[in-house]
């Protein structure tokens, strides 16, 4: 069975088909791995979309790189998209409990040098104060047992572009699903992403399909 | 009746008291004349108030502070008239109908709080007090910001008054700033000109803010809860321990003010009026309302029943600590309750809460919205405002066609300023790109797309590439002296 022959279906019908993969659920974190350029900033981003209808939602930004434009075309609210700069892996924790207690929904960068108690400990209030977290690790990851889903991209590919010719215009991107959420078997999914609110996942692709060259 | 001390924030004792001066929250809250005359005016936002007056003393606004130092004010005027309303420290208002029988007319009563004031604060920087008087807490408002120091502003015809002002003064009672922008680009500058249309047509057009910006120009000030509500929604505690640390009346505060929200969200309203009621160990009681133009929000809530009852302990107005503390609501509205099917109103309360921490311990500048505006780059397509401080109008229009611009989907990483990036070229096409260490092969990429500087200001021309490689996606700017990095598509 190839890519193209799995039916697509948009992001919230897939939900509880798909036992929660790529939706944000309170209380839960979502952990996020993979080099700038993958496209997981733009994935965390669409997360906070549904979320966004009901209330504000933050995007701590460690680097100062985050562009709302991204978010919006996602389909989050503008007006409803806070973003949070804190570069310092002093402070991080401090500010991160702080919008933890609070805010409904967050994509969180978490920066290098944080150290693991730190994010136990920010999980544990995540949990108890049903906040639904992205977070997506600058430095090793994050530590055993935070995650209730862990999204490990290993392959994007783009469409549109050809030699100097057309545009971007719509990238997949293939991770592997591990953790609780999946319930303990790593799954193979790919997300299809065409620049607009729509995103599409593309379950149960074979492991050989999914690595295929790339570009 | 009104009284207005515009200057308020300047009577702060740490101000000094011969240098210019501006006092901020998010915007502009006092500032002394010669800070005035360099462009400054109240309700300014700060960072534009800045930057006309750099030579100023900035001291951010201490809203508990100025209870505290207004209190006295309030006193004194009870002494006068019982029943006094505060709408924030430096702004009363107070019904004069009962009284103006007492001191025979509204110009003695007028002439009497005026000589209370100007004998009270008339020598304090900040102490000028304006009194006006008209029907209506909205007309008598104006009619205050259109006194003179120590001369009443007695409105007989509040409709005749109203007509002659300008659309701005609604601003600050019901916001709409898109609204009113509406109203002038009609041709509509004054309230007179707003109340002479059908209010049927701007109610249509314009919904329940058209309705309510129509009822304030033609004199009716708002229509309070024309539904049953229960009976009593008062709140109250009593401590067996009379509470006499402010931490302990902070959290007092919060938990009775939390209570009330909480207890008027189940029948759907919000109070315009609360009256704080606190009783003394030693059976002394003391009283005060606090009145505000749109309906209470539970922050807004929180925030004045804590700046009143620090003013009352720090001013030792009850001895022997705080036994019973208790919260009326009063006119309840409906207004401002009617929340989004899926909005979640304590949800936004929490988030607040949750960002003004944030804030505190990054700094304003580090907490942030976008908003969008016009641009052929990413990073110019995006304007970013501190949290809270309000709209500020995009400088580029958003909506123009902007015939060049990058194409969406937009990269979701955006460098602050563009980061150069070593690209290796082969016959004029991109081959390999460096990333952090190693370097990648380009598998394809699209461009150039030209992008053509403004001489007059010394840019000049580039050319911009989408390059594709094996670890993601990159948007680059190649120009005469080298490549550059705008944005990662992540």
């Amino acid at each position: 069975m190839g890519i193209d022959d799995v039916m697509t279906r948009p992001l919230l019908e897939q939900y509880g088909l798909e036992e929660g993969i790529l939706t944000l659920q309170p209380g839960r974190i979502v952990e996020m791995v993979g080099d700038p350029g993958t496209g997981l900033t733009r994935l965390g981003l669409r997360l906070l979309a549904d979320h966004s209808q009901m209330a504000p939602v933050v995007a701590i930004d460690t680097r100062g790189w985050i562009s709302p434009e991204a978010a919006w075309e996602t389909g989050v609210i503008p007006e409803r998209l806070i973003v949070v700069r804190c570069p310092d892996p002093i402070l991080w924790p401090r500010v991160a409990a702080a919008l933890l207690e609070g805010v409904r929904a967050l994509y969180v960068e978490v920066p290098a040098r944080v150290r693991d108690q730190d994010i136990r400990r920010l999980a544990a209030l995540a949990r108890a104060r049903r906040a639904a977290v992205a977070m997506r690790s600058m430095g090793n990851g994050l530590p055993g047992g935070v995650a209730h889903l862990r999204l490990r991209a290993i392959g994007v590919t783009w469409e549109g572009a050809d030699r100097g010719h057309g545009r971007l215009k719509r990238r997949r991107l293939v991770m592997e699903a591990s953790g609780k959420g999946v319930a303990g078997i790593p799954r193979i999914v790919e997300v299809e992403d065409e620049g607009t609110d729509v995103v599409r996942l593309v379950s149960d692709v074979v492991v050989d399909q999914a690595r295929r060259a790339v570009g | 009746m009104c009284a207005w001390f515009p200057m308020w924030s300047l009577t702060r004792p740490d101000a000094p008291s011969d240098e210019p001066v501006l006092i901020v929250d998010d915007r502009v809250t006092g500032a002394t004349p010669d800070v005035l005359a360099a462009g400054v005016s109240l309700g300014m936002p700060r960072r534009e108030a800045e930057a006309l007056a750099p030579f100023a003393t900035v001291l951010t606004r201490d809203p508990g502070e100025e209870t505290l130092r207004f209190e006295p004010v309030m006193t004194a005027v009870e002494e006068v008239v019982p029943r006094v309303e505060m709408v924030a420290p430096g702004l009363l208002f107070v019904p004069v109908a009962g009284a103006v029988r007492f001191y025979g007319g509204e110009g003695p009563l007028a002439a009497r709080v005026v000589e209370v004031l100007g004998r009270l604060t008339g020598g304090l920087r900040g102490g000028e007090a304006l009194v006006g008087v008209a029907d209506g807490p909205f007309a008598a408002r104006w009619a205050a910001a259109t006194a003179r120091v120590g001369e009443p502003m007695m409105v007989t015809d509040t409709l005749s008054f109203l007509s002659a002002l300008d659309l701005s003064t609604l601003r600050e009672a019901m916001g709409g700033e898109e609204m009113i922008d509406t109203f002038r680009w009609l041709g509509i500058t004054t309230l007179g000109d707003l109340a002479r249309l059908p209010r049927d047509t701007l109610a249509n057009r314009f919904g329940a803010p058209g309705a309510l910006a129509h009822r304030l120009a033609s004199g009716e000030d708002r229509q309070i809860a024309p539904r049953e509500i229960p009976a009593d929604l008062t709140v109250s505690m009593e401590f067996e321990e009379p509470l006499e640390s402010l931490d302990a009346v902070a959290f007092a505060s919060r938990v009775l003010a939390e209570r009330l929200t909480r207890g008027l969200r189940t029948v759907g309203v919000a109070p315009h009026t609360v009256t704080i009621t606190v009783r003394s160990a030693g059976g002394a009681s003391r009283e005060r309302v606090w009145r505000s133009a749109d309906p209470f929000t539970e922050r807004g809530l929180t925030d004045r029943v804590w700046w009143q009852l620090r003013a009352w302990v720090e001013a030792s107005g009850v001895p022997g600590g705080i036994a019973t503390l208790s919260i009326r609501p009063d006119d309840l509205s409906g207004e401002g309750r009617q929340l989004g099917l899926l909005s979640d109103e304590s949800s936004f309360v929490e988030t607040e809460r949750a960002l003004a921490r944030a804030q505190a311990l990054v700094g304003p500048d580090r907490v942030l919205q976008g908003r969008a505006q016009g641009g052929r780059m990413p990073g110019e397509r995006v304007i970013w405002l501190r949290w809270g401080e309000g709209h500020t109008p995009a400088r580029r229009d958003p909506g123009a066609p902007w015939p060049g611009s990058t194409p969406a989907p937009s990269p979701a990483l955006v460098p602050p300023r563009l980061e150069p990036i070593q690209v290796e070229w082969e016959g004029g096409m991109p081959s390999r790109v460096r990333i952090g260490t190693r370097w990648e092969p380009v598998l394809t990429w699209s461009g150039p797309w030209r992008l053509t500087g403004r001489w007059w200001e010394g840019e000049g021309d580039a050319d911009r590439y989408q390059i594709v490689t094996s670890v993601g996606a990159f948007l680059c700017v190649v120009g005469s002296e080298g490549a550059y990095l705008a944005g990662v598509y992540d």
